[in-house]
């Protein structure tokens, strides 16, 4: 088969992003336009605000992935685009701008879901082995996919409230860190020791995650400290909280190794970038002599180089969409 | 060849114009569908027409004010079409559009609800000059700037049972790009929409 060249194309949150990628693995060029500074004086992400920027930058972006790539469009075999999930107004702007191109340049369209595109980051560094479990870990998800072969996804549990992502941020807020506080928060527990004794959440026998207890069980021990006019020890607090969560994260994954004859673990999403959690799955792949794969911190974030990774592998299974094609705020990976 | 678009309300108003003849028309109601139906309606007037997209020379494009996240569509569509082609785009308002569909020759003033006893509108003279700017203000406000004018058309579609003379905007969107289809061009990376209304979020912060 030829080579074939995809154009990706992600905005699905506050990143506008588009990049090329040949053959599902190697990375050709990106470029990722980000709003962090903007949204960082609201606390968090401001929904229209993002589409605002989205729509101001998107040519912007096209324009300098394409040249850094030294390519023009008729280059390009296909296009890729993050159709879901995500804020609804953002992933327009994406969706249209890769209709547009699809439309006037003939090429097929890709529909990617964004998850399987955090998943599909790691084959940009090292070839996918089967089975394989996928332990999505961002500030919308928290779930634990099992894959048989390519572009087949099975899940086999995920968080029952908040996201991994969306707690560390709440705590960092509790802490005061200034948002996004997760990674904040990952350096400060170096400083800390686990003093704080803090629950183990959905300590059960099933595939499945809860944080909003730990949440909850963080932001009274604040309070209480307060009450008391006791000091809170941060770094303490980050310790234990991190402990607690890569604790909950890794006993959930050595069980799924073992009952599913897992060969090959890969880490996703914006949380693998946490130094707490890339260690306790080290740990743990190394005890259970599985392979692990968490990919360097470029490719954890948002970025449209997954999304064009994953979109090779969609088009091998077929999965071309049309000029109909529409964003979803919500869809199940399968 | 031209191509028009608007997706600034729930309608889908676009169009192929060449040498003052409409070739492909499209006017229809899309409701919370434009996000899917806008490119795929699109590429259907080139399809009857038998056109490429190559055909294409210039891009006018309604930039608000209206719905948020229907300007947005219409406007990456634009963009990303006029950049991609590096052909001539320019941007106009909703407000001159709808003024230039008046059917009587009087002083023009669209008004599109902005909700919440706010309206998007302006004063246009019959010579489609612009007597007040487009803006976002209370329905009463303009209401009083209208005493001093003795014979106006309001274009709306919506629905406001403060104004006597009014007509249903149906867009000449023949006369619309006639009108407009030399105004000056500009960088697709700076064509941007005009919503004419911060964020709640920035309101809330002022």
């Amino acid at each position: 088969m030829k080579d074939m060249y995809i154009l990706g194309i992600e905005s699905s949150c506050d990143e506008t992003s588009v990049s090329i990628v040949k053959n599902g693995t190697e990375e050709i060029a990106t470029i990722i336009s980000s709003q962090i500074d903007i949204h960082k004086d609201y606390g968090g992400v401001v929904p229209e605000i993002a589409s605002r920027h989205h729509v101001k930058n998107i040519t912007i972006v096209l324009e300098e992935c394409l040249q850094k790539a030294n390519m023009t469009m008729n280059d390009i075999d296909a296009i890729a685009i993050t159709y879901g999930p995500g804020l609804i107004g953002s992933l327009l702007i994406g969706l249209e701008a890769a209709k547009t191109l699809s439309f006037i340049y003939n090429k097929p369209l890709i529909p990617v879901h964004h998850i399987a595109g955090h998943i599909y980051a790691n084959s940009l560094v090292k070839e996918l082995e089967f089975p394989l479990l996928a332990v999505v870990v961002s500030g919308g998800h928290t779930e634990l996919i099992e894959m048989k072969k390519h572009y087949s996804f099975n899940k086999l549990g995920g968080t029952l409230d908040d996201a991994v992502g969306e707690c560390y941020d709440k705590v960092a807020r509790v802490i005061g860190l200034e948002y996004p506080g997760g990674p904040k928060l990952d350096q400060l527990s170096n400083e800390g020791e686990d003093t704080y004794k803090l629950p183990i959440p959905l300590n059960d026998n099933s595939y499945n995650f809860s944080f909003s207890g730990l949440k909850s069980a963080v932001i009274n021990l604040a309070h209480n400290e307060e009450q008391r006019k006791n000091e809170l020890r941060q770094a303490d607090l980050a310790k234990s909280f991190q402990n607690v969560i890569v604790k909950s994260i890794t006993s959930k994954v050595r069980k799924a190794i073992l009952e599913r004859n897992i060969k090959h673990i890969i880490v996703a999403g914006g949380v693998a970038a946490n130094k707490a959690l890339r260690k306790g799955m080290e740990d743990l792949a190394n005890e259970l002599k599985a392979d692990l794969s968490i990919p360097p911190i470029k490719y954890c974030t948002d970025n449209a180089a997954m999304i064009a990774a994953a979109g090779y592998y969609a088009y091998l299974d077929k999965r071309i969409g049309d000029l109909n094609l529409n964003s979803k705020s919500q869809d199940i990976l399968q | 060849m031209i191509l028009y678009i608007d997706t600034s309300s729930r309608y889908l108003y676009s169009a192929i114009v060449n040498l003052n003849k409409i070739i492909e028309e499209i006017k229809e109601d899309d409701g919370q569908n434009l996000s899917e139906v806008a490119l795929p309606r699109i590429a259907s007037m080139f399809e009857k027409s038998n056109l490429k997209p190559t055909d294409i020379k210039k891009i006018i494009v309604v930039n608000g004010p209206g719905s948020f996240t229907g300007i947005r569509i219409g406007l990456t569509i634009a963009k990303v079409y006029a950049w991609s082609l590096d052909i001539p785009i320019t941007t106009i308002y909703s407000l001159e559009a709808m003024a230039l569909s008046g059917k009587q020759e009087k002083i023009h003033v669209p008004i599109i609800d902005a909700r919440r006893g706010f309206v998007y509108t302006a004063i246009y003279g019959k010579e489609n000059e612009e007597i007040l700017k487009p803006q976002h203000i209370e329905l009463e406000k303009l209401k009083e700037e209208l005493k001093n004018i003795e014979e106006y058309e309001v274009i709306t579609n919506d629905e406001f049972d403060d104004f006597k003379n009014t007509t249903n905007y149906d867009p000449n969107i023949l006369k619309i790009v006639e009108f407009f289809k030399d105004r000056k061009e500009i960088n697709p990376h700076a064509v941007n929409p005009e919503y004419l209304k911060l964020t709640e979020a920035e309101e809330n912060k002022k």
